[in-house]
């Protein structure tokens, strides 16, 4: 545990108001209060040195003057702490400068009250008023068990209130109860001076509690939650009930989002055409029309994947499901050195990378964390899906079955791929290979409940705007910007020939390199255009080969297929897009890091980097390598 | 039965096992733990106590996670992280 007491200056202490601070072991439900208290309305904030983010939000009007409220990270133990943890611990002994904790909230699972009271210790020692919520009180019923909160507030000399986040009762009674709250008296009270050595803890609260009559003690098993585990962890059904929701979960992603998407993909072309036909030819004009709002759309295009995505995985988790997914897998992906709880990002990787390196956050060990992150660019994103339908639409015309079966091959090799990068990984460096503790809860399974769910599907999606948005843009403005301006000997210019742009330069000194993969300075400019969004490749492909706006019957894959047939390379008659040359370009889309988006995400979570350079390097490297071999080992064969 | 050197007798019940080896659905007392310092001191943290019971109610379909049940919770356990555990 680090400590930096000597940071603690008053003067800090005056710039940010005290919080309430919301502490507990995970699976307590603290984030679901904290979605009550706040009405949905927090935000999450990085915090410098650790990986890790905490949720600040105000209380909501209804709930009198607004306070500022902290939701903590879950703890489990003290010892040896995650990222998360330390930081928790931190903030509740006030050794953080950025949090100073006015009084807690401790939540509590009315279900397991000896675990969730064992950590009660560290918060009453602190000498800042405390208020225990009860939650899960609801689950009571299905053990035949009672817990009396008056009892439990007499036996540990605290106030205690139940609360049930998911509906809002007691909320408001928490709050109040709040103002009225004091500071524990270590020598009087408890809960302040429960010993440190585990064993000592429990036995004095199991005593406290069966001295006082809480709980009515039973050893009985949840049977709802015990009939549901026997089918979904069942030697031969728990894969492929777990197949099944993977599919299901794959297929909203990707058929539910659909006209969605393309209600945004042309509002946003409607947009950027109103706006250049209003404001006319100008440079400024054009770069609002295609770079900026352009760019929105790019961000705004993949919004509905990862709202349903976000729902989806929030539903999951809600329902308690998706422990169990995490246990089901946990055998194979420790295997390679990954966590049972790295399913859900390697998941999410297949809508987008973004929002799965923001998922990671919830693998508890920070090596298991970056491992993960670090094969995530490997899956199979859906920014890639129009780049691979184009080049399987040419490599294969008239044959959309082999075409989709060479899709589903893509996809499932990326995961192939992802899992060997990940297993030779941990093995090269294998002074990481000590596995962390599993030890996950699987919390009991719950009928889920729409409201706090939808918040949190927000919460979270308008995260990724925020995050993922600002680099998108920007690097599409930049984009923009070096396909649309060029250098002369007379004057920085405004091109209207795209041959004569940055870009197009860049993309003849890349020329070298590219003539072994197959490809000329044109589907350079279009790889250099992909870094804005991958699927960028295909519009800026479109434009470099000056295929033809679409006709009346055709559409434009079809007029863009006729211009990547007739394209030639310079000053010959020399094909350009062959089979072997669009195999290269698959494999590279395959390896390549090509998001710069990514990369700035990858950073701002890892705070370094390190990780997310050696990624792009290694990826993009490996892509173009591969893409090379691939095109002259088919050529040597004779396929041209 | 075993002797450790000329002065030491260590005898003890073979009734003891690890957590691995205990019947699924059947209430055992946790005898130690005895396995990597801080992971051990992490499992008591979570309510694995000697003295305690607990109860393996699941295993996944590989026979690893192990399921089990202690002080109200269901965690599941490796076992990797089964095995540190000694049950009497």
């Amino acid at each position: 545990m680090k400590c930096h007491p000597q940071e603690d200056s008053p003067s800090d202490k005056q710039t940010r108001p005290a919080a309430i601070c919301l502490v507990g072991m995970p699976n307590s439900g603290k984030t679901t209060l904290m979605n009550a208290l706040t009405g949905g309305h927090f935000s999450t904030a990085n915090y410098p040195g650790v990986t890790v983010s905490l949720l600040h939000g105000r209380s909501k009007p209804e709930f009198g003057s607004s306070r500022e409220i902290v939701d903590l990270p879950g703890v489990h133990s003290v010892v040896s702490p995650s990222a998360e943890e330390a930081l928790a611990c931190a903030v509740i002994r006030g050794e953080n400068t950025r949090v100073t904790p006015a009084a807690f909230v401790l939540v509590v699972d009315a279900t397991q009250l000896e675990r969730h009271l064992k950590f009660a210790g560290l918060v009453a020692q602190q000498g800042k008023p405390i208020v225990i919520a009860l939650t899960m009180m609801d689950l009571l019923t299905r053990t035949r068990q009672q817990v009396s909160p008056e009892a439990l507030s007499r036996a540990l000399g605290a106030p205690v209130v139940p609360v049930d986040p998911r509906t809002g009762k007691g909320v408001r009674q928490l709050i109040e109860t709040l103002d009225r709250s004091v500071a524990l008296d270590p020598a009087t009270s408890p809960l302040a001076s429960l010993p440190e050595d585990p064993i000592a803890a429990f036995a004095r609260v199991r005593d406290l509690l069966r001295e006082s009559g809480v709980v009515t003690r039973s050893r009985e098993i949840d049977p709802v939650t015990a009939r549901i585990d026997r089918i979904v962890l069942d030697r031969y059904w728990g894969f492929p009930i777990f197949l099944l929701i993977l599919i299901i979960l794959f297929g909203s992603i990707f058929w539910a989002a659909q006209p969605f998407m393309d209600v945004i993909d042309s509002g946003f072309s409607w947009l950027g055409e109103t706006v250049s036909a209003n404001l006319g030819d100008s440079v400024p004009a054009q770069f609002l029309a295609e770079g900026v709002i352009g760019g929105m759309g790019a961000v705004a295009v993949f919004f509905p994947q990862i709202l349903i995505l976000f729902f989806l995985m929030t539903l999951l988790e809600d329902s308690g499901y998706l422990a169990r997914g995490a246990a089901l897998v946990d055998r194979p992906l420790a295997f390679l050195g990954l966590h049972g709880r790295s399913f859900v990002p390697m998941l999410s990787g297949f809508a987008c990378a973004i929002p799965a390196v923001l998922a990671a956050r919830a693998i508890p060990s920070r090596r298991e964390r970056f491992l993960t992150i670090w094969i995530l660019p490997l899956m199979s994103c859906s920014a890639r899906l129009p780049v691979y339908a184009l080049l399987l639409a040419a490599l294969l015309p008239g044959a959309p079955l082999k075409a989709g079966l060479a899709l589903a091959g893509i996809y499932i090799s990326s995961l192939l791929v992802g899992s060997l990068v990940a297993g030779l990984a941990v093995r090269i460096f294998s002074k990481y290979r000590d596995p962390s503790l599993l030890a996950m809860e699987l919390p009991a399974f719950r009928v889920p409940r729409w409201k706090p769910i939808l918040r949190m599907t927000w919460a979270r999606g308008s995260s990724y705007i925020k995050r993922a948005g600002v680099p998108i843009m920007l690097v599409a403005a930049v984009i923009w910007i070096i396909t649309h301006f060029g250098y002369t000997p007379a004057t920085l210019v405004a091109s209207a020939e795209t041959e004569n742009s940055f870009a197009a330069q860049l993309g003849h000194r890349m020329e070298p390199a590219l003539r072994p993969m197959g490809a000329d300075w044109r589907v350079g400019v279009g790889l250099i255009s992909a870094f804005a969004a991958r699927e960028v490749f295909v519009s800026s492909l479109a434009i470099m080969l000056h295929a033809p706006d679409p006709e009346e019957d055709q559409n434009q894959q079809a007029t863009l297929l006729e211009a990547m047939r007739k394209a030639r390379f310079p000053g010959t008659d020399q094909p350009i897009f062959t089979t072997a040359s669009m195999l290269g370009l698959v494999v590279f889309f395959f390896f390549s890091l090509q998001c710069f988006s990514t990369v700035a995400v990858v950073m701002k979570e890892t705070n370094s980097w390190k990780l997310a350079a050696a990624q792009l390097v290694f990826y993009t490297g490996l892509g173009y390598g591969l893409a090379v071999a691939s095109v002259q080992g088919l050529r040597a064969l004779g396929v041209a | 039965m075993q002797f450790e050197n000329e002065n030491r007798f260590h005898i003890e019940s073979d009734r003891k096992r690890r957590l691995t080896q205990a019947p699924l659905d059947a209430w055992v007392r946790i005898e130690r733990l005895d396995g990597p310092m801080d992971d051990c001191r992490r499992l008591a943290d979570l309510g694995f106590t000697p003295g305690e019971e607990i109860s393996v109610i699941h295993t996944a379909p590989f026979g690893d996670p192990l399921v089990v049940r202690v002080r109200g919770a269901q965690l599941a356990l490796r076992k990797r992280e089964a095995s540190w555990i000694w049950i009497e």
